[in-house]
């Protein structure tokens, strides 16, 4: 019985991300205890929980910049052994090299091996189009607004053409108008490329606004503590009213008051 | 873009205009009562050899490149007349700019090994911690012993000393790379230790390494002058020189001579420097 729903699941939708019982501890707190979620290939997961609950550490361990204690965690079936060329990671505060233009951040990831051929001059070309940098090519980071700093982030995590693209709050840093904007972009992007996203954030707003699936997770330990399919037709509308509705769940499973002003 | 960084810097130009003036108004006020005080001093101090006077200097200083000197080019062996200052000054320079150059390549180089590998590190601190604290101008009884106080045991002084101050840049600037920054470069299929090395932590390091190099610059100056004080060819020999035939006048104008070549080399390396962090 058990063995022919998990392969009914896995026929459904394949696993990308697999993670299996993962745990890690710092000296005093446990960052992850037992943490296990899958994200399908081509879904859009977010993973919201208060600060500390792991949810930057579990982003990590799947990059594979961070080790965990126990657990498993697999890629594509392929357990992660360390960071890959398949696994494109923005930064929170987008971690550009200061001494590349756009264009040279943009490149760093084709140029492993350095290579100068014209694809990928003209590949570079078409990721400064696709978020909307024209006429900012030769800018330094130091140049750019935060949320243009994020969008050459977006891109030099775009170039190699990761099959899964990891997003550590992307827009924690940037104004709410020019989050609105890069969430629509973000969207589009996705829906041409198809990727795999593991989108973390602790914004229950930016959570529903951009997800297949929300992953709530607990603080110390962090847990998963559970999940919500978001089946809303995109784009979708902050006032609706089931977008509301989600909102709500959301925060009540987190525990935090719900606003009682109105 | 072009229009934005036009109207900005404009703008300073502009807002800044009276401002700078009155620096540099300022600027020349201090140098002119320093001439005052340094003039009177002068003029009212006896014997006058004590303190020769801004004018005497001035001629002492024309003086230098009035006269000419033949010097002989190390290792070429070719002799070379040049005016007085000018044979003088590149006599410095024949121990100055190798001894730099080695040296700042040598303590980069440790630096970058040190600040990037921890074992290393590890096996090195304590003798760095040991050896770094001894003054560049203690090791001429060993650079007389080994090379004699000429051009060689000269440039080996200048040789620590610039040694040290790059080691320290490149040091302090790998130690400094940003976690977030290798993260970010791993993610992008950096895999190798040295590729990190040469992709993220030297540029990241750049600013610190020129800081240290353009630092290094200048502390050689003091250096080299105290080397040649022991009897090395070179304008700081001169000023001894002059002193002991009680020419005051003349060893000011080597002292001038001196710091004009340093501002030289500073100001042409800050442009240097701006232009290669142009990123900052």
């Amino acid at each position: 019985m058990a063995l022919s729903s998990d392969s009914s699941t896995s026929r459904d939708s394949r696993e990308k991300i697999t993670i299996r019982n993962v745990s890690r501890s710092y000296e005093s707190t446990d960052a992850l205890a037992n943490v296990s979620f899958s994200v399908a290939e081509g879904e859009f997961c977010c993973v919201v929980g208060p600060s500390g609950c792991g949810k930057t550490t579990l982003l990590r361990a799947i990059a594979g910049l961070d080790n965990p204690d126990g657990g498993s965690i697999l890629v594509g079936g392929d357990p992660v052994t360390g960071p890959g060329l398949d696994r494109g990671m923005v930064f929170q505060e987008y971690a550009l090299f200061p001494w590349r233009t756009v264009r040279g951040n943009i490149r760093f990831g084709l140029d492993r091996p350095a290579c100068d051929c014209p694809d990928c001059e003209a590949r570079v070309q078409e990721l400064i189009d696709l978020v909307g940098l024209d006429g900012f090519e030769d800018a330094y980071p130091k140049e750019l607004s935060g949320g243009m700093k994020q969008r050459v982030g977006i891109a030099r995590a775009l170039a190699p053409d990761p099959e899964i693209l990891l997003m550590d709050e992307p827009f924690g840093s940037v104004d709410a108008r020019t989050r609105d904007r890069l969430h629509a972009e973000l969207l589009d992007i996705w829906t041409q490329t198809g990727q795999t996203v593991v989108f973390v954030t602790h914004d229950i707003d930016e959570a529903v606004t951009l997800a297949d699936r929300v992953i709530v997770m607990d603080a110390d330990p962090g847990t998963v503590q559970s999940t919500f399919p978001i089946d809303l037709e995109r784009p979708r509308e902050r006032t609706a009213r089931d977008f509301v509705d989600h909102v709500a769940q959301i925060r009540d499973e987190l525990g935090s008051p719900v606003d009682t002003n109105h | 873009m072009s229009t934005r960084t036009d109207t900005s810097s404009n703008a300073v130009v502009a807002g800044n205009f009276e401002g700078d003036l009155w620096r540099y108004l300022r600027g020349l006020g201090g140098l002119f009562a320093f001439l005052l005080v340094w003039w009177v001093g002068a003029m009212t101090t006896q014997p006058s050899y004590l303190v020769p006077g801004p004018l005497d200097s001035v001629r002492a200083f024309i003086d230098l490149f009035a006269t000419s000197t033949t010097i002989v080019v190390p290792v070429l062996g070719s002799s070379l007349v040049l005016p007085t200052g000018l044979a003088h000054l590149s006599q410095t320079l024949f121990h100055y700019v190798p001894g730099l150059l080695l040296g700042a390549t040598c303590g980069v180089g440790l630096g970058l090994a040190m600040g990037w590998n921890g074992a290393l590190d590890d096996w090195l601190r304590p003798l760095v911690r040991v050896l770094r604290p001894i003054p560049p101008l203690a090791w001429i009884v060993f650079a007389i012993v080994w090379f004699g106080i000429h051009h060689t045991g000269a440039a080996f002084i200048v040789f620590v000393g610039a040694f040290w101050i790059n080691f320290y840049g490149a040091y302090g600037g790998v130690e400094g790379v940003s976690t977030e920054l290798t993260d970010a470069a791993s993610t992008l299929g950096v895999e190798r230790d040295l590729s990190m090395l040469k992709l993220v932590a030297l540029p990241s390091a750049a600013p610190q390494v020129l800081t240290g190099f353009r630092t290094s610059i200048g502390r050689c100056w003091m250096i080299v002058v105290g080397a040649e004080l022991f009897g090395a060819p070179g304008v700081g020999y001169e000023i001894i020189n002059a002193s002991n035939n009680l020419a005051m006048a003349t060893s000011v104008a080597y002292m001038f001579l001196i710091s004009l070549a340093f501002l030289c080399m500073d100001v042409g390396f800050r442009l240097l420097e701006r232009r290669v962090l142009a990123w900052r």
